[in-house]
């Protein structure tokens, strides 16, 4: 049988470097193909290229055939939605923000099926309530949780008929709870076609089966059935990626009886949080002990960041008190570490003016910063540069080294590696851990994974 | 700090620099130029075409233009400088203000604020000028009141979102204080949009002195504005059409600098 | 929807209080005797005499100092009495109708120009790659440098005086909107095509966009779908901005071309110190200005599902 996809030694370039090499791959009916790799391996630009919808500035070499043609741009577009779909990476933004989601389903059946209006009507309405999106058919997308979004993303894409699938990132943003639902959603449409999905998450690999293909920075590290590749993985690259799923982290282990003796930092009484008129927490009763790192897991909108907003006094209780024992800590020891670290500096200075600010406001001695620099992997040069122009994880190290400067009594991380690639993410959090256990700070480690909490804390508080 | 500013300059603001600067020497010593001040009425000359003592010509009074130019030129730069510096200080600092202490002061000058903005600027201004004809001082009051609301609105809009930052938070619980907060977090914020409206607001005054001049409610003569002198040349368009086209020449290119001079980088 | 009346409705009250005072500083400010003015500007020139400025003195409290007077001079301004011209001795309430109608079809005639260039060579700059944008850039710019009044005499001198086409000013036939309503839409145009380029590229970059098109929709039904409101609300919003410099342009072009409409007759009266004319087209310019603006942001409202999902 031929493949529905077949990709023989298709690169992209730009005009300095080549982003994608020679990869060659076949998709199969009813045999899904992943592609796993980081952000920025180039992985979203092959389903671009596949979809014919390259940017004019990108060169691509090599072929691409679909239903064993190689078609053009223009025969790809005619294809589009009929036979051949893509996913959104974000479906939030993939949706009309100012059309109601009815509309948006019913806009295809009415104009690629070419349904009467009503015929069109009632169609997407089954639609919507074969995945109990009915209640959300007039809600405009800016009212739906991410993963109702995504659902109804996948139902628009899907009503015109294609089961033909690329999906590009189809669980970015998702709770881990959600995520599986879309999974099951996308095997579902996708019967008796094609899938091809792109992501950075092994446990979407795991779930949808068939074969998986492994990427870092364009170039293809290793390929094989699912099976094969995640139990027995041949490249370092992979055995990487696969240790940093936070549910194969190493456990840090602590004596249970360790915080028993230690002081309490502190200790809250019944805490009652509200949030846009909702409580969002309710009678929440718990002690930080000195030295200890607390998670706390949910759903996204559950509370768990204003739980810590709360903690450090930038939140009003709605009921309930907190109570901070150690008197001796001064307002600046108290911190919070951000999730999207390059909204949490300000851009008008390099790093070093803002590491010196901080040095000349607090008599920081500047022996520790080398050191401690060093125990972050962050090399002097960054230090010249301002917070847009490192990566990610650099800035969060370095949000880190700052903080831990000003020798912390608590520190409040909210999904501080929520933005960063697992291997980074894995490394960060560590890191993170470790060295406020040295310096006996204690942390409220925010997140929404269950297995970074359960292997990273000492106490988890769970939300959901 | 000048250097940075040059690197970081596009093109187009090169250009309106450039234009700016070569207008601003003619204004401060364009009179060199000419054989006799602004004032001065050779009956002899008038309405002379440009030649070698009377480089821009002469006007309906035998007025060398070039003098005349000079001064409106001038005045124009004056009124420019004079409203943007006032409106835009008055403006940052109630912007900042309003976005920084709290929801009464805000409350009080946004009244403010509405009240300014339920009257289209030129109309506020023909009012004034109403009250006091020919006064430079008033035509810079009206103007200075007129423009300080937008550098509110804008500054404040900027301040808020960076208020509520993640980045000042931050600095703000690492026990930074106020004077810092707004060096590192608010003024680089709100610098380039403040510059902006700056060299936008300058063309506007310049722009509204010259309206004013053109329908006869602004300065008065003899002096020499950009506005009135095209009022005042229009009926010679025929038999000297280049003295009608200086003031237009000049108020184009007043207003090309500034505009070029704002505009960022798209 | 109360949040959109509301503070209009603030901003009317402001137009009124704020024209109010500021021609009674200017009828204080002029020379002579107050009461015998105001007694001109209600009975007619003709008609005035000591006992009827008495009357009005009396009335008004004139004598009984600043604060006083000033609030009797507000009352009458809520009341509607405007008075009546010192020049031509009519009602202003008259005149001002007269005018009203003369600004609003040069205005409507105007925008309407403006939105036919504007729209066009928006898209156009969005569309047709880098080159054509940078030719309108540089088409909007230049008119941009030019105020409005300049635009209006170049097109006087080339149209009117050297072709000979069009009248040069004044009203009556319909030639004579011509050339006024094209150089307030040129104005106009040269800045709004830039906000119909840019909300025209947002919207066609936007991942919505794409993901339409994704669904099957063709190139057409998309920009019908999802392009055409997106594009829409920013320049509706836009619209509110630019009718300071519409209402601003009136005046200047109005006085240009002697169109008689309410700009060219404020000006007017502005050089001829006729207080109650001057007080009566400001007014009605602060009306026009906070009506229209109420207007845009209904559109804006009708538009944005988001906005009204909130109210």
């Amino acid at each position: 049988m031929n493949p529905l996809i077949s990709v023989d030694q298709l690169s992209v370039y730009s005009k300095a470097s080549c982003l994608v090499s020679p990869l060659t791959f076949n998709l199969h009916q009813d045999r899904p193909l992943t592609i796993l790799g980081q952000t920025g391996s180039g992985k979203s630009l092959l389903a671009q290229a596949i979809m014919g919808l390259l940017p004019d500035s990108l060169r691509i070499k090599g072929k691409v055939s679909i239903f064993a043609k190689t078609l053009t741009k223009q025969e790809c577009r005619a294809m589009w939605g009929k036979e051949l779909v893509m996913l959104p990476q974000e479906p939030w933004h993939a949706l009309d923000p100012l059309m109601t989601s009815l509309r948006q389903v019913r806009d295809v059946y009415q104009w690629v099926v070419g349904q009467t209006e009503h015929t069109a009507n009632s169609s997407a309405m089954k639609a919507l309530t074969s995945l109990g999106l009915d209640k959300s058919a007039d809600k405009l997308p800016g009212e739906l949780s991410g993963g109702m979004a995504q659902r109804l993303a996948i139902v628009a894409a899907t009503a015109g008929g294609a089961s033909l699938i690329l999906a590009d990132e189809p669980t970015k943003g998702l709770d881990v709870s959600r995520r599986e639902e879309v999974i099951r959603l996308l095997q579902d449409k996708s019967q008796g076609g094609g899938l091809l999905t792109i992501t950075h998450d092994v446990h979407v690999a795991k779930q949808l089966g068939g074969d998986i293909m492994v990427i870092k920075d364009g170039q293809l590290v290793e390929s094989g059935t699912v099976e094969q590749v995640l139990s027995n993985p041949q490249a370092e690259y992979t055995k990487l990626l696969l240790q940093a799923q936070p549910s194969e982290w190493p456990i840090v282990d602590r004596d249970p009886g360790y915080f028993a003796k230690s002081d309490r930092i502190m200790q809250t009484e019944a805490l009652r949080l509200v949030r846009g008129g909702k409580t969002i927490i309710e009678d929440l009763s718990f002690t930080i002990a000195k030295g200890e790192v607390v998670g706390v897991v949910g759903d996204s909108g559950c509370g768990k960041s204003s739980l810590g907003d709360a903690l450090l006094g930038l939140l009003p209780l709605e009921a309930g008190s907190i109570e901070r024992f150690d008197k001796k800590a001064k307002p600046h020891q108290w911190l919070k570490l951000y999730q999207d670290p390059p909204s949490a500096f300000t851009g008008s200075v390099s790093l070093a003016t803002l590491l010196d600010d901080l040095v000349s406001l607090h008599g920081v001695d500047q022996a520790r910063i080398r050191p401690l620099m060093t125990r972050l992997s962050l090399s002097q040069e960054i230090l010249e540069r301002t917070c847009l122009e490192v990566s990610g994880g650099e800035l969060q190290r370095f949000a880190i080294l700052r903080a831990l400067l000003l020798d912390p009594v608590f520190l409040f991380a909210d999904e501080p590696t929520s933005r960063l690639d697992p291997i980074t993410a894995k490394e960060v959090t560590m890191l993170l851990v470790e060295l406020a256990r040295e310096q006996d700070c204690s942390v409220l480690l925010v997140s929404h994974d269950p297995d970074m909490i359960r292997h990273t804390c000492d106490q988890v508080i769970d939300l959901s | 700090m000048m250097v940075s500013l040059l690197k970081h300059a596009t093109f187009g603001q090169k250009c309106g620099g450039l234009l700016l600067l070569v207008l601003l020497a003619f204004a401060l010593f364009g009179n060199g130029l000419a054989p006799n001040d602004g004032a001065y009425q050779d009956l002899d000359a008038i309405l002379a075409p440009p030649s070698e003592t009377h480089w821009l010509g002469t006007d309906h009074f035998g007025r060398s233009m070039v003098a005349r130019m000079a001064d409106a030129i001038r005045l124009s730069f004056m009124l420019g400088v004079l409203c943007v510096v006032t409106s835009s200080i008055i403006g940052v600092s109630l912007g900042v203000w309003a976005a920084w202490s709290g929801k009464k002061v805000d409350a009080v000058l946004n009244v403010f604020v509405n009240i300014l903005l339920a009257l289209p600027g030129l109309v506020i201004v023909l009012l004034f000028a109403a009250i006091v004809p020919g006064s430079f001082f008033v035509l810079y009051l009206a103007i200075s009141l007129v423009q300080w609301v937008e550098y509110f609105r804008v500054v404040r809009a900027v301040t808020k979102t960076t208020v509520d930052s993640p980045a000042m938070q931050s600095s703000q619980m690492m026990g930074f204080g106020r004077w810092y907060l707004f060096k590192r977090h608010i003024w680089p914020a709100i610098a380039p949009s403040v510059f902006t409206l700056a060299t936008f607001g300058c063309a506007t005054a310049i722009l509204t002195m010259a309206s004013l001049g053109f329908v006869y409610v602004g300065m008065q003569p003899p002096l020499a504005e950009l506005g009135l002198m095209m009022v005042e040349l229009f009926p010679y368009y025929s038999d000297a059409p280049w003295l009608l086209a200086e003031p237009l020449i000049a108020i184009a290119l007043l207003v090309l600098g500034f505009h070029l001079l704002g505009r960022k980088s798209s | 929807m109360k949040k959109i009346f509301f503070p209009r409705l603030f901003q009317l009250l402001s137009v009124i209080w704020g024209v109010g005072t500021l021609t009674f500083i200017l009828m204080r400010a002029l020379p002579g005797d107050m009461a015998y003015r105001i007694a001109a500007s209600r009975y007619g020139q003709d008609n005035v005499s000591s006992d009827a400025a008495d009357l009005v003195r009396q009335e008004l409290n004139l004598d009984q100092g600043a604060v006083v007077t000033y609030f009797s001079w507000l009352k009458e301004l809520l009341q509607g009495n405007l008075g009546r011209s010192l020049v031509s001795d009519e009602p202003v309430w008259q005149i001002l109708q007269h005018m009203l109608g003369h600004s609003l079809l040069l205005a409507s005639v105007a925008l309407f120009l403006s939105f036919f260039i504007a729209i066009p060579l928006g898209l156009l700059g969005a569309t047709f790659g880098k080159k054509v944008d940078q030719g309108i850039v540089v088409f909007s710019t230049t008119i941009r440098a030019m105020p409005v009044f300049v635009v209006g005499l170049i097109f006087i001198l080339v149209f009117s005086i050297h072709w000979n086409w069009l009248p040069v000013a004044g009203f009556g036939s319909p030639e004579h909107i011509v050339l006024p309503a094209l150089s307030l839409a040129f104005t106009l145009a040269a800045i709004s095509n830039r906000v119909v380029r840019n909300a025209a590229i947002k919207a066609f970059y936007a991942p919505f966009y794409r993901f339409a098109q994704i669904k099957g929709l063709s190139s057409g039904r998309t920009f019908l779908r999802h392009g055409s409101r997106h594009i829409a609300l920013p320049v509706v919003a836009f619209l509110g901005i630019q009718l300071v410099g519409m209402i601003e342009g009136i005046v200047m072009i109005e006085s240009l071309f002697s169109w008689p409409g309410i700009g060219h007759g404020l000006a007017h009266a502005i050089f001829a110190r006729d207080i109650p004319v001057i007080q009566g087209a400001a007014l009605l310019m602060g009306i026009l200005f906070v009506v229209l603006n109420t207007l845009v942001d209904l559109v804006c409202y009708r538009l944005d599902p988001r906005a009204r999902r909130q109210a």
